[in-house]
């Protein structure tokens, strides 16, 4: 005992817990009988818990929407904001896309997007290859820029033209529609037949 | 010492000779196939990185995917496991196992490991991912299978040990639950020699395929080895097992909740979304039962741990359920739908297998060599250097490769998933998202070789520490106890804990049947029951009576038993609603293949074009803007086997039918990087001389008519002149474009197969056809 002025608490002695007692022997391994560590115990009740919790929230009290409702309700949702972006913006009609296809910088992204998807099927210069010469005169879907963006945008499903609207978004699809408008009658030498109807 | 086995009596000293020559084959087989397995792998993930890599048709990365994965789960891990059950069982009950049975088996697995190297390249396939071998070969694993399983059990009959220890009830779970999971999916139709349609279609295969596929990881990869470190882990360490009732609570809790996780698989697919859900609350739920065998193996090293320094054997284990730990933990991770989202079909999850694959297998097999081959040839270990520098290489290599790939796997899919200003993709090209993560796939071929190169190291330390030793003849004096008066085992199989699961199970299971507000209850009702039953059998238990799952333990038939029973339980739950129960398609449709389209599938399958393609559009507007109208449970329903998919490589093509002219097709087999610059797909120009035998195609319609396929008997009759009118029809569409190619060809099979994915019951009018959703 200190001779200062601290009291010492008593402390009570209590038995060591019962750990590390060997309680079988095989093949000269032995196996003790610890406790489970209560982490471990509770992260097991918890995901237990969790598991009721989510089934009751999703299949039983349908409180939240399963993936696929709630992607048709986040595409409700985004159909509108397209629309509204698109009206306010009115970029996508005839008189826009002309002054458009006479952009520099409208044409060089157009371009580039057309580099990238168009050139596969209509030749990098737009003459024509699996698909038909975009240099020419000659339109099989229609030759006025808000038909070109109709064309791409929605595809042309019997000719194995793509829908690129969804895939391209918007902006590019106007682009390219852009571009092409500009290289109407460029008649690059060597391109493919003519295909379709010479616009006035 | 030369004793053979002598009928054990009881109540009789014997000395035994354990039969070790099945563990020195065994270990050499899974050295050697580990080899072979690794070095195809280092080739696939070559090829990935640069598609010149594929040097011939055999050898493309679709064909070698499979070889690779067969090679690593059966022949590397499952010829690991038998060695390691042979050794740990013998001395676990003290009984010599049966030489023939052992031969047998050993000669058979290696027999079907062959055909399965030889017959993958070929392109004989099921289609389904860790089942691809065809139906002989599947009849002859079950052959084998049962063999194994009759040694093994028919040891545990004759045994001299009366408890069985923990590694044991591993082994036993293992053992049956893979011969239930192998024959359930690779039920098939045979067509001929080396043909065979699943006989399950769509998301039917699918739910079938993932149960078999993600508890192949389990009671395969998982269970056996747990069995393994139980067994190799105090021996090599010198200390005694952490805790038994931990063995017990993770024991039953894992395979218990394993079997119901599958379904984690197939998350955010057209799936019915009830069997979505219980796959991630089970996967949820299997993190703590995971970590339990991860705790009782460190927790054994206690006091032990400065072997770490000086003993590759531990510093193996160690690391090995360090890397269990991790890949359990990131699995529930993966599980949960949202994240699921974001990693399902990228590199996220290669990452994650191969945590599992290279670190936990990878590494519980390095120690265990590293232990056994000093005993089974009387030898100190050839280096410990060496073996220490194996250690080191392979930590890091998988540190590098499972970093890349998680770099890869979360670049792509947020690269998938970003979008423009104007709400459109940010990048609407695939390749774009693979140009990104090409670097990842040169530091994952490094990591890989790096993890090769240490393995071949063991082989050779191993090599040299068995060369020109003597065969160790182990052997033990046993005694049989005499029959005791014991417990009957109705008082065993009607002990509490049982009666107390069975009730609480019953209650739960009372929600499948229930309307809202009475599941409800019913599921807080199971919980009160649990809580209370539990604490009531603690309270009440008589601490003099041995437990009732010592009972238990000292009858292997019971505890076989109650282990299946465990196990069904998940597996019928799932299956039986889903796959036995016809329910009728609420959601899409398809049009049956016509006869050419059908060869042109058996072509996609041989290639193995499903190991790099999906088809299954998830309901996100990032893929349905990228690849077409979300996939429904009918758009392929007709599918044996079902095409769905698990990794995209490229891009997803369930809606490619009818989007490119054939021509664009043509092209793109022949060299894919005329059509899309940077592109790793392998060329497929032998598709141009290869030729479809439309002889065999009224075999094949009859084939899919017998498993519920709608052809009519006219269209199993007429089947290859319809073949071959399609064929002219496609061949005169591409010689429109300048293409000259035969009818009967491969490229114009897989052409007409192409074309027709996603093709609607009712053909729509032109125009319409693709109503893109916006």
């Amino acid at each position: 005992m200190t001779d200062n002025n601290y009291s010492i608490p008593k402390v009570t002695e209590v038995p060591p817990p019962a750990q590390d007692v060997v309680v079988h022997e095989y093949d000269g391994i032995q196996e003790y009988d610890n406790e489970l560590p209560n982490w471990w115990l509770y992260t097991l009740y918890a995901a237990v818990v969790f598991a009721g919790i989510y089934w009751s929230g999703y299949h039983i009290l349908r409180s939240y929407d399963q993936p696929r409702e709630a992607y048709e309700r986040e595409l409700v949702a985004a159909r509108a904001k397209d629309a509204e972006r698109i009206k306010s913006s009115g970029i996508i009609n005839a008189g826009t896309l002309a002054v458009l296809s006479k952009d520099p910088a409208t044409r060089a992204s157009g371009k580039a997007v057309f580099a990238q998807n168009c050139a596969v099927c209509h030749k990098a210069d737009g003459s024509g290859l699996i698909g038909p010469n975009l240099t020419d005169r000659a339109w099989i879907h229609g030759g006025a820029p808000d038909k070109v963006f109709a064309t791409i945008n929605d595809g042309v499903a019997a000719k194995g033209m793509p829908a690129w609207g969804p895939q391209l978004g918007s902006d590019r699809t106007a682009a390219v529609a852009a571009y092409v408008v500009s290289i109407e009658n460029t008649n690059v030498a060597g391109g493919k037949a003519a295909q379709g109807d010479v616009e006035p | 010492m030369s004793e053979v086995a002598v009928p054990e009596q009881s109540g009789v000293e014997t000395r035994i000779e354990y039969y070790d020559d099945p563990v020195r084959w065994f270990s050499i087989a899974s050295i050697v196939w580990g080899i072979v397995g690794m070095l195809v792998g280092i080739i696939v993930a070559l090829q990935l990185s640069m598609w010149q890599a594929n040097v011939h048709p055999m050898l493309s990365f679709g064909r070698l995917r499979p070889l690779h994965t067969n090679a690593v789960i059966f022949a590397f891990v499952g010829n690991m496991v038998f060695a390691g059950i042979y050794y740990s069982t013998q001395r676990l009950v003290k009984v010599r196992m049966n030489e023939l049975l052992s031969k047998i088996h050993f000669w058979g697995w290696q027999a079907i490991i062959v055909a399965a190297a030889v017959t993958l390249p070929l392109g004989y396939t099921q289609g389904k991912e860790y089942a691809e071998l065809e139906w002989p070969i599947d009849i002859a694993i079950a052959a084998v299978w049962v063999v194994f399983a009759i040694n093994f059990f028919w040891a545990l009959a004759r045994r001299a040990e009366k408890h069985l220890y923990v590694a044991i009830w591993f082994y036993i779970a293992s053992i049956v639950t893979v011969a239930s999971l192998h024959i359930v999916n690779s039920l098939a139709i045979p067509v001929f020699a080396l043909k065979s349609y699943s006989i399950y279609g769509g998301a039917k295969d699918g739910l079938v395929q993932w149960w078999y596929g993600h508890n192949a990881v389990a009671f395969f990869l998982t269970t056996p080895v747990l069995g393994i470190m139980y067994y190799f882990m105090p021996k090599a360490a010198d200390r005694p097992v952490y805790s038994y009732r931990l063995s017990i609570v993770h024991f039953w809790a894992l395979i218990f909740v394993y079997i119901w996780a599958g379904p984690h698989h197939l998350l955010n697919t057209a799936l019915p979304d009830w069997a979505q859900t219980l796959g991630m609350i089970f996967s949820v739920m299997l993190w703590a039962p995971s970590w339990g065998g991860m705790l009782n193996g460190l927790l054994t090293l206690r006091g032990a741990w400065g072997k770490l320094r000086s003993d590759p054997v531990i510093k193996f284990f160690a690391a090995g359920v360090t890397f269990y730990g991790m890949a359990t933990f990131e699995g529930p991770l993966l599980s949960i739908k949202s994240v699921n989202g974001l990693a399902h079909y990228t590199d996220w999850i290669i990452g994650h297998v191969h945590a599992g694959a290279l670190g936990w297998n990878g590494f519980m097999a390095a120690g265990m060599f590293y232990f056994l081959f000093p005993r089974l040839y009387k030898r100190a270990l050839y280096s410990v250097k060496l073996a220490d520098i194996h250690f080191y290489l392979a930590t890091f290599g998988i540190l590098l490769y499972v970093v890349s790939m998680w770099v890869a796997g979360v670049t792509q899919g947020l690269m998938l998933r970003q979008v423009a200003a104007d709400g459109a993709l940010a990048y609407p090209n695939f390749v774009e998202t693979l140009l990104a993560i090409k670097p990842m796939y040169w530091m994952r071929l490094i990591g890989g070789l790096m993890y090769f190169a240490g393995f071949c190291m063991m082989a050779f330390n191993l090599l040299m520490t068995a060369k020109g030793a003597e065969i160790v003849r182990a052997g033990a004096t046993v005694m049989v106890p005499p029959p005791a008066a014991e417990a009957a085992w109705t008082k065993v199989i009607f002990g509490r804990p049982v009666m107390l699961s069975v009730a609480v199970a019953l209650i739960v299971g009372t929600v499948a049947f229930l309307n809202d507000i009475a599941s409800l209850v019913m599921l807080m009702v199971a919980g009160v029951v649990a809580v209370l039953g539990t604490v009531a059998l603690q309270l009440t238990a008589d601490k003099n009576a041995p437990n009732w799952h010592r009972l238990v333990e000292g009858r292997a038939l019971l505890f076989t038993v109650m282990t299946v029973l465990a196990v069904l339980i998940g597996g019928v739950a799932e299956l039986v609603p889903a796959v036995v129960v016809q329910a009728p398609v609420t959601q899409g449709g398809q049009h049956p293949y016509r006869p050419l389209e059908l060869e042109g599938r058996d072509v996609y399958l041989r290639e193995g074009c499903f190991n790099c393609h999906s088809q299954m559009i998830r309901p996100f507007s990032f893929e349905t803007a990228r690849y077409g109208e979300v996939s429904a449970i009918g758009d392929s329903q007709y599918d044996h086997p079902y095409l769905w998919g698990s990794k995209r490589t490229g891009p997803d093509l369930a809606r490619l039918g009818g989007k490119y002219p054939s021509s664009w097709h043509y092209k793109h087999f022949v060299n894919p990087r005329d059509i899309s610059a940077g592109s790793n797909m392998p060329p497929y120009s032998h598709f141009v001389s290869g030729r479809v035998d439309l002889g065999r195609s009224a075999a094949k319609v009859a084939a899919m008519k017998s498993i519920g396929v709608p052809y009519s008997d006219a269209d199993v009759a007429g089947a290859a002149a319809d073949a071959r009118a399609q064929g002219a029809e496609i061949a005169t569409e591409l010689a429109v474009d300048g293409v000259q190619v035969a009818a009967d060809s491969d490229m114009v099979a897989i052409i007409a197969y192409v074309q027709s994915i996603g093709r609607k019951p009712a053909p729509a009018k032109p125009g319409s056809a693709v109503a893109q959703t916006r």
